[in-house]
């Protein structure tokens, strides 16, 4: 009962964060002075190729189709409604794709570097940690430097030094993209086989960081656990080293899974870098080309993207950490 | 705090810092070179010893002159954007903690939403509606987005140290609120405060370069990260011209890993719970009564993760306080 | 009444990377059968020190250099890199460890502690054989059996620390030793606790217990003979009435004038305090009454 109503509590809240999210994503870009209508209206006079009167209709068509002439609240409104149909709008920059299809073009990329390095990443790191903590001595200390390099460097430090090392110097995995250049995507092993060599670097970029992170902190909370009274106390009961040692580790791991949310924000945000330093086409180039296009139905749409996805990630922790740790869930429902 | 308890951890993040600060704050004394100077073509290779020292970059300009230069931006950025966040969310937890109430309520909910949307996104949505975009306002502009898990961080503390003994005597003697918080609660935070600073400072330099790679960095200076956009820009990389793009991924790992470094030897100066071992721990328990239990690793001062983009910049990753 | 644990020349040292500290100074105690032994002094007397090496948990960097243990004819070494078989632990001698609050486990309830440490010693038992075991043991002495279900931060102090007590106990150990009980708790908790040992002694759950605490008015009613510790050594052994009526030893003289008790008696008293190191009370030989 105390978990349904803890859970309800983490939805009801993060149903309210993604309106103000919404709010700020409506919001914030329309704040530029000037019409951003008549910026593109304007580049597309210059090319020269159409009249006067041709400008005029493009200009009212575009007016009305990005709901600009009418009063904000209102556009609001539409706003919100398009989102909850799927529809993200139309691109500035490359009308009249939407961008809708853009992104669903660039996502699957995205993710592909990403979630396989979070989750081995965090599997991978937090074992790390928590062996460097138990064994101690050269181990953990040469563990914990490491990760803490790796840590610390930004994952497009490292991605650049990487392309340079092994993809430039080295020769050995492909610099740029995604696939070879005349192949065209598809499901089909061949495709797969040459798509793969281009995942590699970003990949490791990402994985690597993310490992780093992981066990620096894996390796501080397990160290404090096993100096802790429980931990002593099994000792002295008796226990054998075998049972101790998983108590020591679901403790440990309480505040990684808090943290996992956060991390996760991390590698999103550091992996759209990333993503450049490769020409990568997954979101980080998309958003990249759209900011210098100015194009803001798309940057709008990438950050609520980004906001969505940090938001259900950081539910899911949240969810995780109530049904491990008893105490929060104790302490939300009010029963201390 | 005696000086024998310093770990040889502290003595090398303080020197690296030390260099970094050199490089930044004297280096352009000692470069006589202008970074917008042409001094060379496309991509020249290194050459001993003048301003050709680490090559040029894409637009002729001298490497060395941009390292320098750009370096001191970087910290410049850092640094205000660093001591604005520190600042924020310093008082907003401050008054959040000792003040509870409604007051709480109010400011507690603010600090969750702002924690839960990546800052990133805020960042990238106003600094995409500026007008122009120069040193400082970029800088304001990342200070006033990074300073939620101060504000969280803070105000756990301040509202445990609200129940202790001493503020009862305080209020007795009729100080004022803000009184009270500068200097009866203040004090306890300190150590917690400069911790917090430095990552901050860290965080806020990381963040500017990746403002800078995605191209919204600032328009009139160079900075380390708008550097590396260039490298990328002009295929650098590709074409193997790595001076253009070593030397500022170099000095950006250099100053975020020197500055966690930095904070990690100190919270293990601060907090001796964190120091191996049972005696360390008895020892720390002794030391306790007067030592506060400040640690940089409120839940709420964020895990590891990647350097990058940090919602909570990291310390050298720890969970939750204790 | 015969010796039920008898330790003798045990001398603990802490290595720190300092200085070495020299805990508990060639040490020797008898502890006889159905006795409760008090073992008093003040913070950094080396009575937790000395506690915990009979409990046999001393670790890194607290090291034993010499000592032995004698249990039932049984003499266990427990100086240099003496090996101590683990089932010792909890099955002949256990430990009650000082605030119970942290010694379980936050995120496991009662019943998984009682399993493993049950299993610990006797892989064979099953699951419902422990916790049935310690059913009986838990309502024999008087506590809701709820409190195999529950998670540490459910329960009350004292009822926590009871619990403890009783998971200490549950393979009936020869001697329990217990560092400061009593000192987390309010004094009707105190007073509950101290009535349920000394029911599980006249049970022979276990046969003896090593009560250390700083808290002098509470041997009184619980131990039968106090030690007295001071500067890692024992400075004066005897029965309760006599230690702290009649102390004969210079340092528990000090110590038991500097007792604050709310009792009538004391309305008219001065109370002195002392000096954290007194050179004379150091040098004043032990006093062991019979």
């Amino acid at each position: 009962m105390a978990l349904a109503k803890y859970i309800g509590r983490k939805v009801a809240w993060t149903l309210v964060v993604f309106i103000v999210a919404l709010l700020l994503n409506f919001l914030l870009p329309r704040l530029i002075p000037g019409n951003p209508v008549d910026a593109i209206v304007g580049q597309m006079a210059r090319g020269g190729g159409s009249g006067g009167e041709q400008l005029e209709q493009i200009h009212q068509h575009y007016m009305q189709e990005f709901g600009l002439d009418k009063p904000l609240w209102q556009q609001f409104f539409i706003y919100i409604g398009n989102i909850f149909q799927g529809n993200l709008g139309t691109s500035f920059a490359n009308y009249p794709a939407s961008v809708g299809s853009l992104i669903s073009q660039a996502l699957p990329w995205s993710i592909a570097i990403q979630l396989p390095a979070i989750l081995i990443g965090w599997i991978v790191g937090n074992l790390l940690g928590a062996v460097a903590a138990y064994k101690g001595g050269w181990l953990d200390r040469g563990a914990f430097i490491g990760s803490l390099f790796l840590s610390s460097v930004p994952p497009f430090a490292l991605a650049i030094i990487l392309l340079f090392v092994v993809g430039v110097q080295l020769g050995i995995l492909p610099i740029g993209g995604a696939y070879s250049f005349g192949l065209t995507p598809e499901f089909s092993l061949a495709f797969f086989g040459d798509a793969i060599t281009y995942f590699w670097l970003p990949f490791w970029s990402l994985v690597l960081v993310f490992i780093g992170g992981q066990a620096v902190g894996m390796r501080s909370m397990a160290i404090y656990e096993l100096g802790s009274d429980y931990v002593n106390y099994n000792r002295g009961l008796g226990v054998k080293e075998g049972h101790t040692v998983r108590y020591i580790f679901r403790n440990a791991m309480l505040p990684q899974f808090t943290g996992l949310a956060l991390s996760i924000a991390a590698i999103i945000t550091g992996g759209l870098v990333t993503e450049l330093v490769f020409s990568y086409p997954g979101l980080g180039t998309l958003l990249f080309n759209a900011i210098g296009q100015n194009d803001y139905p798309v940057i709008s749409a990438i950050t609520l993207l980004i906001t969505i996805a940090v938001l259900i990630a950081n539910l899911a922790a949240d969810i995780l950490t109530g049904f491990i740790d008893p105490r929060i869930r104790a302490v939300q429902s009010g029963e201390r | 705090m005696s000086l024998r308890g310093l770990s040889p951890r502290f003595w090398v993040s303080v020197a690296l810092v030390g260099f970094v600060l050199f490089v930044g704050l004297i280096g352009p004394l000692i470069v006589s070179t202008s970074p917008d100077a042409t001094v060379g073509g496309l991509y020249d290779k290194p050459r001993c010893c003048g301003p050709l020292l680490l090559g040029a970059d894409n637009e002729g300009q001298s490497v060395m002159a941009n390292l320098v230069y750009g370096t001191r931006t970087s910290l410049i950025i850092g640094l205000v954007a660093g001591l604005i966040g520190t600042a924020i969310g310093l008082v907003v937890g401050l008054v959040a903690g000792y003040r509870g109430g409604w007051v709480d309520d109010v400011l507690s909910a603010l600090v969750n939403v702002g924690l839960a949307i990546p800052t990133l996104v805020i960042v990238i949505l106003v600094s995409v509606s500026l007008p122009q975009r120069n040193l400082y306002t970029l800088a304001f502009v990342i200070g006033f987005t990074a300073w939620f898990w101060v504000a969280r961080a803070v105000r756990a503390q301040s509202s445990s140290i609200r129940t202790r003994e001493h503020i009862d005597v305080a209020k007795l003697s009729g100080a004022g609120f803000w009184s009270i918080l500068r200097r009866d609660v203040l004090p306890y935070l300190l150590s917690y405060v400069v911790m917090a600073c430095i990552l901050q400072i860290s965080g806020a330099i990381l963040f500017e370069s990746t403002l800078s790679m995605l191209g919204l960095g600032a328009s009139n200076t160079t900075s380390l990260g708008t550097m590396l956009y260039w490298a990328i820009q002009w295929g650098s990389i590709r074409t193997g011209a790595w001076w253009a793009f070593v030397p500022p991924t170099l000095m950006l790992t250099l100053i975020v890993f020197s500055l966690l470094l930095l904070q990690s030897s100190l919270n293990e100066v601060f907090n001796p719970r964190l120091r191996r071992g049972r005696a360390a721990r008895k020892k720390a328990k002794d030391e306790g009564e007067e030592l506060e239990e400040v640690s940089v690793e409120g839940e709420d001062a964020g895990p590891v993760g990647s350097g990058g983009m940090l919602e909570t910049p990291v310390s050298a990753g720890h969970g939750e306080a204790r | 009444m015969g010796t039920l644990v008898n330790a003798e020349n045990i001398r603990g040292v802490y290595y720190t990377g300092a200085k070495d500290v020299v805990a508990v100074n060639d040490v020797s105690i008898k502890i006889e059968e159905g006795e409760v032994l008090g073992l008093a002094g003040e913070s950094g007397s080396g009575k937790t020190t000395l506690g915990s090496i009979i409990s046999l948990i001393a670790r890194p960097p607290l090291h034993v250099e010499h000592g032995t243990l004698e249990i039932d004819g049984q003499v266990q070494e427990l100086g240099g890199h003496a090996k101590i078989p683990r089932t010792w632990r909890g099955a002949v001698v256990s430990m009650l460890p000082q605030g119970a609050m942290n010694s379980v486990s936050p995120t496991k309830r009662i019943r998984h502690l009682i399993y493993d440490v049950m299993r610990s010693h006797d892989s064979k038992i099953s699951k419902g054989e422990a916790l049935d075991r310690a059913r009986e043991r838990i309502t024999a002495l008087g506590l809701p059996t709820r409190v195999l279900d529950a998670y540490p931060h459910q329960l009350s102090g004292g009822m926590k620390q009871r619990t403890v007590t009783i998971i200490s106990t549950l393979l009936n150990p020869r001697l329990l030793v217990a560092d400061e009980p009593t000192s987390a708790l309010d004094v009707t908790s105190q007073k509950i606790l101290i009535e349920m040992l000394l029911e599980m002694l006249k049970e022979r759950i276990m046969s003896g217990v090593i009560f250390v605490t700083h808290d002098l008015p509470v041997l009184r009613t619980a131990a039968n003979r106090i030690a007295v510790m001071y500067q890692g050594k024992i400075v004066e052994l005897g029965p309760t009435e006599i230690v702290v009526e009649r102390p004969e030893h210079p340092y528990t003289q000090a110590l038991m004038s500097s007792v604050l008790a709310p009792e009538p008696a004391y309305a008219n008293t001065r109370i002195e305090g002392m000096s954290s190191f007194d050179r004379s009370l150091f040098d004043a030989p032990a006093v062991i009454h019979k």
